[in-house]
């Protein structure tokens, strides 16, 4: 940014004293005495007041400081004395939305294209789709930046908050309507609330797609696995093809010891998207129960190739230590153990 | 006292026919009472500090301490926690007393405590659980309480009071002890006494957990500690031998403990229930030590390699094929673990396939017992249920405090659940099994945490709607220990293995009870601590039967 002011110098001619000024505030910004340099910049607006160096100047050291409020009117005053200023674009961005005026700084910041910033602001000013979309693009250039993944996290929740009040308010009785209140109820923790709404939504439209899994899923945390079953079986008819949804069915069935159509399903849902760890654990765990060692051995090395120290991994060791303790392999079966037992030591 | 009868002669074995039974059981086995005389009620003084001790008492016996033929109740009480330091674990008022109810021919029960000697629970004790045996060998039952704080042997004098005779004894313990039992590991002829005990805690380290709510802490914000073994070494004295047998070299959590020789070698080995970590098998290594196996075993752990919260015990065949299972009650989002035996010191997780996973992952679950309540042949399970937490519900709303206690009905190796009988959930803590009014269906008594006990009758037999037979054997150990804990008795195919000791701070009858299905005769096979094996052929169903150890070789 200082860079960019003494360049602004190059066609401006100021007078030499204004000059002087911009050079010791440019001089003391840098040295981050931002005192000093709000100083020497309003010296510089008022020997050259229409320099939109000295205000752009004068706005940063006033960011610098922390007063974004007292930055907005001399930021404003450089782009009203050149419109072409896009870092004093950014910086009027930056401080309107530092200052809580999102809708105002969202030009500036399209402008200056800063799509971090902009998402923030459009995020703040109630635009979700288009703060999700300027989020993800700024997380794309810079990966594991946690302010952008949070801001990002909580722009596509509101979005999709927006999108289910949008449908309650377009049409408050569908099947939809009542599945959104199901989940509200369901994330409640409010079972009877949830069951009621989703069992509406189903009688209004049976063949929802994802009501069922939903319902199944509420079930199956409450450890009502035959209840959980019937739902997650009807989700499979709807849907063959959701593996999501054979999973949770050979997941209720392994809970209630009906191993091999719990293993079969588990199968299934493993072809259907295979290399997903949870999936191969359960896949593992049945075929173990249903007396298929080798099928068993081999989904749970998947596992602790995909998992490799996490928590199913842990689970996987344990599962094989105990197929090779049955083989009568002890060596093996100890290294699996001795795995099993890091992990757990590992745990937080 | 029960009649004398040993048959000998060839089996006539009638095949069991489970359906048939099944037609005949629509309705709750039990009914819930409390009948007139037991006056007693649990008294845990809650306090606003929550120490987790609070939680956890609620023993309870059922022995024939004056040998009338009818079971009697021993209750132990808590105690009152007072809030300043000095008030801590006050007995002295009689609502604190442990109690003792003899039992009358109608079926009610007469408060006999201060009578019997038993008033006096001890200065600075909380009482957990009690343990009930004849351990000198003189035909009278004695009782062990355990408490935080010390514990207490009262000798059964014979003529209906006892005598506290820890100090002589030697087996007074110290520290948080819970569940107990009596068991023989040397087979010397004279019983032995095994003490769980859970946390390294004092009322100094005590505390609560969470700021809103306030929560009883988990057990993992307390050091563990070790169990204690003292073996009989005859003449009213006792030897800690936990160092030496091994015992102490492993720190547990230990709530409950159950005994039987899973191995078949002839030597009586130790399951310990330890809370929030791996669990203990204590293999009897036949020379007076044991090796902690259970990793080994394959039930330290679920079939996921995950911690329970073990709690409750109990180590019996549930499916009939002659080798002691394991099934282990603990906390709500865990399944109740079932290890079922395979036979050469293995065993495999059956929690899924018995289907007690689908039943029991809500629940909190204390003391409990397989036995045969409908006399079909296969032992179903009882447990007393009810969360820690006296406010889980604020933490998660699918979880309960009080519970109602589960019954579930074994068909030939899976669990089905059935309605026990009871309405009202409780606080569910021990659970003592037996049968009250000798007829030969088992009943049950169940603690409450704060609260009165309920007595679960059993109605199978008085309602007649259920054709079943039975067999209750009482044995009688000459060269073996008196009450024959540790004989493995074999009736009809199935197998039983001789204690009082198992589900959590509790000592059932010492009987041993057969469900016999349709068969009107069974055949009997008794192998005695001692290695003596006797084998009883054509014997009529539907009858208590003393047994008395042979003297010589059958």
């Amino acid at each position: 940014m200082i860079a960019a002011l003494l360049m602004l110098l190059a066609w401006q001619a100021p007078p030499p004293e204004a000059l002087e000024h911009l050079k010791t505030g440019a001089d003391a910004l840098n040295a981050n005495k931002s005192a000093e340099a709000v100083a020497e910049f309003r010296k510089t607006t008022e020997t050259a007041p229409n320099l939109p160096a000295g205000f752009v100047g004068l706005g940063q050291a006033l960011m610098q400081s922390g007063d974004y409020q007292g930055a907005i009117a001399p930021l404003k005053r450089a782009l009203e004395l050149n419109s072409d200023l896009p870092g004093a674009e950014q910086l009027l961005g930056f401080a309107l939305l530092a200052v809580g005026y999102a809708n105002e700084a969202i030009p500036h910041l399209e402008k200056a294209q800063a799509i971090d910033a902009l998402g923030v602001a459009q995020l703040k000013a109630g635009k979700f789709a288009e703060a999700t979309a300027n989020l993800q693009a700024a997380l794309a250039k810079r990966p594991g930046d946690v302010d952008l993944m949070y801001y990002l996290g909580r722009a596509s929740g509101l979005l999709s908050r927006q999108a289910f009040e949008e449908l309650r308010a377009t049409d408050p009785e569908s099947a939809r309507a009542h599945q959104i209140l199901g989940e509200t109820y369901a994330v409640l923790r409010n079972t009877a609330g949830a069951e009621k709404e989703y069992r509406e939504a189903l009688r209004l439209r049976p063949g929802t797609p994802g009501v069922h899994l939903e319902l199944g899923e509420m079930y199956a945390g409450v450890s009502q696995w035959d209840k959980a079953e019937a739902e997650f079986r009807a989700e499979s008819q709807l849907q063959p093809g959701d593996a999501e949804a054979a999973f949770r069915l050979g997941d209720a069935l392994l809970q209630q010891g009906k191993v091999k159509e719990a293993h079969r399903e588990l199968s299934r849902a493993n072809d259907l998207a295979p290399g997903k760890a949870d999936v191969l654990y359960a896949l593992g765990k049945a075929a173990s129960l249903d007396r298929d060692k080798a099928g068993a051995e081999k989904a749970w090395l998947a596992v602790i190739g995909i998992d490799k120290d996490g928590p199913l991994a842990g689970q996987a060791h344990f599962g094989l230590a105990g197929i090779y303790r049955e083989r009568g392999d002890s060596a093996k079966s100890d290294a699996e153990m001795k795995e099993f037992q890091r992990l757990q030591r590992a745990k937080p | 006292m029960f009649d004398l009868i040993i048959v000998r002669g060839s089996a006539a074995v009638c095949a069991l026919s489970v359906a048939a039974l099944l037609a005949n059981v629509s309705e709750s086995i039990f009914e819930v009472s409390t009948p007139g005389g037991l006056t007693f009620k649990h008294e845990n003084s809650p306090t606003p500090n929550k120490h987790l001790i609070e939680t956890m008492g609620g023993g309870v016996a059922l022995l024939d301490y004056n040998n009338d033929g009818l079971l009697d109740i021993f209750l132990v009480n808590s105690g009152r926690i007072g809030l300043e330091s000095k008030d801590f674990f006050d007995r002295g008022n009689p609502r604190y007393w442990n109690r003792l109810f003899r039992q009358n021919k109608d079926g009610s029960f007469t408060d006999v405590t201060a009578a019997a000697g038993l008033s006096a629970a001890g200065d600075a004790n909380y009482g957990m659980g009690v343990a009930a045996a004849d351990y000198d060998n003189d035909g009278f039952t004695d009782l062990y309480v355990t408490s935080y704080g010390r514990n207490i042997l009262y000798h059964n004098n014979g003529n209906g009071t006892f005598t506290d005779v820890t100090a002589k004894a030697g087996v007074a313990a110290g520290g948080w002890s819970v569940s107990a039992g009596f068991f023989d590991f040397d087979n010397d002829g004279k019983l032995d006494l095994f003490v769980t005990r859970y946390l390294d805690w004092d009322l100094k380290h005590s505390k609560s957990c969470g700021v809103s709510p306030k929560i009883y802490c988990s057990p993992s914000e307390f050091p563990g500690t070790t169990s204690l073994l003292f073996r009989n070494r005859g003449g009213g004295t006792f030897e800690d031998v936990s160092a030496v047998s091994g015992i102490a070299a492993k720190k547990g959590k230990a709530l409950g403990v159950a005994f039987a020789d899973y191995d078949d070698d002839g030597f009586t080995d130790i399951f310990v229930a330890n809370d929030g970590m791996e669990q203990f098998l204590f293999h009897n290594n036949r020379n007076g030590t044991f090796t902690e196996r259970a990793i080994e075993a394959g039930v330290a752990f679920t079939d996921d390699g995950k911690r329970i919260s073990g709690m409750g015990v109990d180590f019996r065949d549930y499916d009939n094929d002659g080798r002691p299972d394991i099934v282990v009650t603990d906390l709500a989002r865990q399944n109740y673990a079932v290890f079922h035996n395979e036979g050469g010191g293995a065993f495999s997780s059956q929690t899924l396939q018995t289907g007690i996973a689908a039943l029991t992952g809500n629940s909190s679950g204390w003391g409990m017992r397989l036995e045969d309540f409908d006399n079909d042949g296969w032992k179903d399970l009882f447990v007393a249920q009810g969360h820690v937490m006296d406010n889980v519900e604020q933490i998660d709303p699918a979880v309960h405090y009080l519970e109602l206690p589960m019954l579930a009905m074994n068909r030939e190796g899976r669990f089905e659940r059935a309605d026990s009988g009871a309405s009202v959930p409780v606080a569910g803590r021990g659970a003592a099994f037996g049968d009250l009014n000798n007829d030969g269906w088992i009943d049950v008594v169940m603690t409450v945490l704060g609260g009165k006990p309920q007595i679960y009758r059993n109605r199978l037999g008085a309602s007649k709607r259920n054709s079943a037979h039975w067999l209750t054997l009482a044995l009688r150990g000459t060269r073996s220990n008196r009450d024959a804990f540790g004989a493995r008795v074999l009736v009809n195919g199935q197998s039983q293995y001789v204690t009082s000791a198992g589900s959590y701070v509790s000592a059932s009858d010492k009987r041993v009870h057969f469900g016999l299905g349709m068969a009107t005769t069974a055949k009997i096979e008794i192998k005695w601590p001692s290695g003596l094996v006797q084998k009883m052929d054509d014997v009529r169903a539907d009858q208590f039967l003393n047994v008395i150890e042979p003297q010589g070789p059958q």
